[in-house]
């Protein structure tokens, strides 16, 4: 009865190994040859020595989130543009209806002043 | 490709709730003082009230429509806990409507996104798919994650958001894994074909779908705060502005014990033979955890967080057995908790805007003397929740213990009257609080914590009391006055929980 449960078994033990296959090898093969750059965890945006005093400003996020709002309704709107003629009317009330309410959020973050770089 | 038929009358509940949140944003943008302060509360129980028109218009007794291609089912079952939703959150906004929390994080948004968590809850319970009760689980949670960090200049609050999150987020990906193995091994994400599957092309003790069903279980008891998934509770609950601990308290239980009923007692019956005893085990732990944890606070957010994790027990109980007696015990004894909890919780609210002692137990002492209109309810509340007669929770212990006795799950009946014994340590120390000596009384000392500064509701002053505040002592009067009238006449209430287990189907 419990041998059903072997696959459970196996699958823990090849995410785990998996896992930390992934984290060492790199440790355990790569060369080493450190400098200055590539000892930051990023090589590219703000410097990342962050200190206590740093702040890194709330409207980053305020404009990234609304980029992947917007982005994704282009996600949903581009199947829906080149499938229309199939999809009908329905489909386009329903795409009416996603824009509206997004535009509804999109004038609230704007008159509350989310898109004001501060 | 054709368009999904939608039956616009039996979904209007969702859409008016819905619609309210949005209007509320919209309304929002108004900076008008009227409109903040009278408007946006007006519209969130305007749209609420609509929503609750609109459930008893489609009330059918006996009667399940399927809608949006078999998406949600409008039965009495979805309805009735709807309804109970309605109540919690018609509760939230007043007991809101003069908190400093709702201005300080912008009352249109404090009350949109109540109303979409309202929302979220009302599409979890009518949720026949598994689609749908993930959909519904998230629009419930993520607006709560937000709530709970409302007091947004109070480090606690924000501690309190963050760790429902983490938790919650673990909870929601739980659920997520037990779903996505359900459907898995039925082939159907619809609930009358996974049941339809068991059985016939899936074995009932199929490993897959065990290992879904234990994941999902899971998933949902960290919504439902059963042990031992409940660890997060004591600490959102404190750290929570209390009007969203009330609603979290009440309505989340009410909507994930919804949805467990309709999962577990019509979906997935015809294994209840397995996962039965995995539940009843649960149940012991949670009973036994629950009321242990709850004796030594000395926080009244904490002690209600302990006490409502022993509810959960007592609930998991009548989802066990997997009788219609069960599913009327369970959505009697939600509704029963309802207007005891929110009762309770009105009362700490009144006390920790003028209390220095904030919502520890001490802000109660001598309250019996100085306002005895906010000490009564909470007599009734706290009588109410040990189970005492001519409170209408005798009656919602007696429909579970009746429920798991004839259900053969007796051992479930045990735990129920021993936790109710235990309950009686720490609910009792309330009223003796209230109505006692203070010195005769032994408050355990919260170690480290200091006590809370609260700024005095506007108005109060010792002698106005509860008069200052007239919508938190109204609120909190007529809950104890319907505990008290259900407990003398519980037939009203009988008869809607019997037209609620009648609407699942799958019972002998």
């Amino acid at each position: 009865m419990l041998q059903a449960y072997l696959p459970v078994l196996v699958f823990v033990a090849l995410g785990v190994a998996i896992a930390s296959l992934f984290a060492s090898v790199n440790r355990l093969l790569g060369p080493r040859r450190p400098n200055k750059v590539k000892q930051e965890p990023y090589e590219c945006g703000l410097p990342s020595d962050v200190t206590k005093s740093f702040r890194f400003g709330l409207s980053f996020y305020m404009i990234a989130m609304l980029f992947i709002l917007f982005d994704i309704e282009v996600v949903f709107l581009y199947p829906v543009a080149v499938q229309l003629e199939a999809f009908g009317v329905f489909a386009l009330v329903e795409t009416a209806v996603f824009v509206a309410l997004l535009m509804l959020g999109f004038v609230f973050v704007w008159r509350r002043g989310a898109l004001e770089w501060k | 490709m054709k368009a999904p038929t939608i039956d616009y009358l039996a979904f209007a509940p969702i859409l008016a709730t819905l619609g309210g949140s949005l209007l509320v944003i919209a309304f929002a943008l108004a900076r008008a003082s009227f409109v903040q302060r009278v408007v946006l509360p007006g519209l969130a129980l305007v749209s609420i009230a609509v929503a609750a028109a609109f459930a008893v218009i489609t009330w059918e007794t006996g009667d399940q429509t399927t809608i949006i291609e078999g998406a949600l089912a409008v039965d009495a079952l979805a309805l009735g806990f709807s309804l109970l939703v309605y109540a919690a959150g018609i509760g939230a906004i007043a007991l809101s409507l003069r908190s400093e929390i709702a201005r300080d994080a912008g009352r249109g948004e404090y009350y949109a996104l109540l109303l979409a968590s309202i929302t979220g809850m009302t599409i979890l319970v009518a949720a026949e798919n598994l689609v749908t009760l993930f959909v519904g689980f998230e629009l419930l949670s993520i607006p709560l994650y937000v709530m709970c960090a409302a007091a947004v200049r109070d480090e606690r609050s924000l501690e309190s958001g963050l760790k429902y999150l983490i938790v919650g987020s673990v909870g929601s990906a739980t659920l997520l894994y037990g779903l996505a193995m359900i459907y898995g091994a039925t082939g159907s994400t619809d609930f009358a074909g996974i049941s339809a599957a068991i059985g016939t092309g899936v074995d009932a003790t199929d490993p897959l779908l065990l290992s879904g069903i234990a994941l999902a279980i899971t998933g949902l008891a960290f919504k439902a705060s059963v042990a031992p998934f409940h660890q997060w509770t004591p600490d959102v609950y404190e750290g929570a502005p209390t009007p969203v601990t009330a609603f979290m308290a009440v309505a989340t239980k009410i909507a994930a014990f919804g949805v467990i009923l309709r999962l577990f007692d019509d979906a997935l019956l015809s294994t209840q033979l397995q996962w039965g005893p995995a539940l009843a085990a649960l149940c012991w732990v949670t009973i036994i955890v629950g009321n242990v944890g709850a004796i030594g606070q000395s926080s009244l957010k904490r002690m209600l967080a302990w006490s409502g994790v022993a509810q959960a027990g007592y609930l998991l109980a009548g989802i066990v057995v997997g009788t219609r007696l069960g599913a009327e015990a369970v959505f009697f004894y939600l509704a029963v908790y309802l207007l005891m909890n929110i009762a309770a919780f009105a009362v700490v609210i009144a006390r920790e805007r003028v209390s220095e002692h904030g919502d520890g137990l001490r802000s109660l002492e001598r309250l019996g003397e100085a306002s005895p209109w906010l000490a009564w309810p909470m007599t009734i509340a706290m009588l109410g929740l040990a189970g005492f007669p001519l409170t209408a929770g005798f009656f919602g212990k007696f429909q579970l213990i009746n429920a798991t006795v004839s259900g053969s799950y007796e051992s479930l009946a045990i735990a129920i009257v021993i936790g109710s014994m235990i309950s009686l340590a720490y609910y009792l120390r309330v009223i003796a609080v209230m109505w006692m000596s203070p010195r005769e009384i032994e408050i355990p000392a919260a170690p480290g914590r200091a006590s809370r500064k609260v700024r005095p509701a506007e108005g109060w002053s010792p002698e106005a009391g509860a008069a200052a505040q007239p919508e938190v002592t109204a609120v909190a009067v007529l809950c104890a006055v319907l505990v008290l009238a259900i407990g003398i006449f519980p037939d009203p209430l009988f008869d809607v929980a019997r037209d609620v287990g009648s609407s699942l189907a799958g019972f002998l």
